[in-house]
């Protein structure tokens, strides 16, 4: 009996550690098929034909630098303001700039801001490129928005599916009402954040929530809608990008745009940090 | 009913055979774009330098193609698992092929110019130029100056396809070609006898500029300026110059390869010198290497284009 008892036992555990090695496998084929029918469908995966006859190489993710441009509206401290976006990106040195022009809809005189962060730098500019050649505008170090900054980037469509590929293991795909989610934990000076991004019957990325587990870093808590795809590049590149861009945060929407263009060809865009930003000055 | 079960068998036999043979004449495809390793010994001149002598088209291995293209712009494909950014050595995700369709042109096109474009070694120009460099690259099939059959120059035109090394010079040949840079032949005739340059003010700038070469230990050094600002310094980015750039090149011949960088200097536009990535040629290992006849260059696709798709 107690043979009997101990050979179960030990079937079962078999059994048990197979069917959680047989979900853990299935779990990684979902999470690669529906990371790469995301990054599919943006058209991140690219590979030459070009002059290679003797070659053929894989694909790889082709997506660096882009600019967007967009108008529409955005809310601060409940107030409306009628809004020029304007953002030059990168993922590799991972930056971004964002240029944004307010004016505020109850009257007021315009505003207008230059935010930029490189890697763990984040400094505003008077200028583009302001603070890298003396007299010609300033750079003012805003360490403090860093964290902020980079999420903006990695909130992209192009950053949710880079982001969630470099997470590997710890991205966990499923289905809500039909359609496919991806959860994963940000890294870096964002460990901690975790995303949730939902993908449309296309692969397209439509809506990416952020999660921090601390309430302190309550400015994390986002949420971002992306709807109209197509490729907007004057450069076509079949790379594919959102038409609008509507961003929640504390159930206010505080930024609502309509994209009038995305360049896509990996354009020229630099982010060199100033030295006094370097330096914490 | 054997009769017919042995037809199949032969079929089948002379299927695989078949088979075998297709495979065996296939071409080994290369499934990377790293450059390739060295082999052999390194000749020496009479002098005792490494001998960079010879005709450095790398006989078939693609080296003028888009892969190797790639790769000059920083991006190494190692596998069909693992791809990195050399200059800031950041892992890229790689993707199989998931179809066996050729790409049409249009999608090969449009593939190359982000492929090519994707890697992070870019020169940091002041920030009064990053319009127009970014607009000269959006506009490249207007703007590009080596489109209408100009010399690429220096340091565009890269690892030469022949050198000729003598005790007092080395000879330079870049045939002209069509495609990726369609551009005319240029020479460059550097000698290494210790002169010094020139000063640039009593220069008239050209193409290839004053080129000094030197020695340090094995590798062989040619400075260069007194440009005129009528070339491009990279095959990709719209990257202008003035007349003041400054080039310092560098040739490292390990066995049947040769490694080039080009530092360019151009205080003028330039925030800080920039380096291209290392780039590798094979050498050709026949005996008889000969460089063809360039073609004529002809501009004659400009005025028939009407997007701004460009590889």
């Amino acid at each position: 009996m107690t043979t009997m008892i101990i050979r179960t036992f030990v079937m079962l555990a078999i059994a048990g550690t197979l069917a959680v090695q047989s979900v853990g496998a299935q779990g990684a084929a979902d999470r690669t098929k529906v990371l790469r029918a995301a990054a599919d469908a943006l058209g991140m995966v690219r590979w030459s034909d070009i002059g290679s006859a003797t070659t053929r190489l894989p694909g790889i993710d082709i997506v660096n630098t882009m600019e967007f441009q967009g108008s529409g509206t955005s809310e601060v401290a409940g107030r409306t303001f009628k809004t020029e976006y304007h953002a030059a990106l990168g993922y590799n040195p991972l930056a971004m700039r964002v240029e944004v022009t307010r004016t505020p809809q109850d009257g007021g005189a315009a505003q207008h801001t230059i935010r930029t962060v490189r890697d763990s730098y984040a400094w505003d500019e008077s200028q583009i490129g302001g603070g890298l050649v003396p007299g010609k505008g300033t750079a003012t170090p805003a360490a403090t928005a860093v964290q902020e900054r980079l999420l903006e980037l990695w909130t992209l469509p192009y950053g949710v599916v880079k982001a969630a590929l470099a997470a590997g293991e710890k991205t966990v795909v499923s289905t809500e009402g039909g359609v496919s989610v991806i959860t994963f934990p940000l890294a870096g000076p964002l460990a901690g954040v975790t995303v949730k991004a939902t993908l449309d019957a296309k692969n397209f990325v439509t809506k990416v929530e952020t999660r921090p587990d601390n309430p302190a870093r309550a400015n994390l808590a986002t949420e971002t809608d992306y709807s109209n795809y197509a490729d907007r590049a004057e450069v076509l590149t079949d790379i594919k990008s959102p038409g609008r861009i509507v961003r929640r945060q504390g159930g206010r929407t505080i930024l609502d745009i309509e994209v009038k263009g995305w360049e896509s060809n990996n354009p020229y865009l630099v982010f060199p940090v100033p030295a006094n930003v370097k330096a914490g000055r | 009913m054997h009769s017919s079960r042995r037809t199949i068998a032969a079929a089948a036999a002379i299927s695989l055979v078949v088979a075998a043979v297709v495979v065996a004449q296939e071409p080994a495809r290369r499934t990377n774009n790293a450059p390739p390793k060295p082999s052999g010994a390194t000749p020496r001149a009479s002098d005792g330098h490494p001998d960079l002598t010879g005709v450095w088209n790398g006989l078939g291995d693609n080296l003028n193609g888009v892969p190797n293209q790639i790769a000059n712009n920083g991006v190494l494909i190692e596998s069909e698992s693992s791809a990195r950014d050399l200059h800031s050595g950041l892992a890229i995700t790689v993707f199989p092929r998931n179809t066996t369709r050729a790409l049409n042109s249009e999608e090969a096109e449009r593939a190359a110019a982000l492929l090519r474009r994707s890697g992070s070694n870019r020169p940091i120009y002041k920030p009064e130029y990053w319009e127009m460099v970014k607009n000269f690259d959006h506009n490249a099939n207007e703007e590009d100056p080596s489109n209408n059959c100009m010399p690429a120059g220096v340091p565009r035109g890269g690892i030469p396809s022949y050198i000729s090394q003598q005790p007092n010079h080395v000879m330079l040949v870049y045939p002209g070609q069509g495609g990726l840079i369609a551009t005319q032949t240029m020479y460059r005739m550097v000698p290494l006898d210790g002169r010094q340059h020139t000063p640039l003010q009593e220069l008239d700038g050209t193409y290839t500029g004053e080129s000094i070469g030197r020695w340090e230990g094995d590798t062989l050094v040619i400075d260069s300026w007194g440009f005129n600002p009528n070339t491009w310094f990279d095959q990709i980015g719209g990257y202008f110059h003035g007349e003041n750039m400054h080039v310092v090149e560098r040739y490292r011949r390990e066995g049947n390869t040769l490694t080039w960088t080009a530092t360019v200097e151009d205080p003028d536009v330039l925030l800080e010198p920039w380096t291209t990535t290392p780039r590798v040629a094979l050498l050709n290992p026949r005996a008889n290497a000969m460089l063809p006849e360039s073609q004529p260059c002809s501009e004659r696709d400009l005025s028939h284009i009407v997007t701004k798709e460009h590889h």
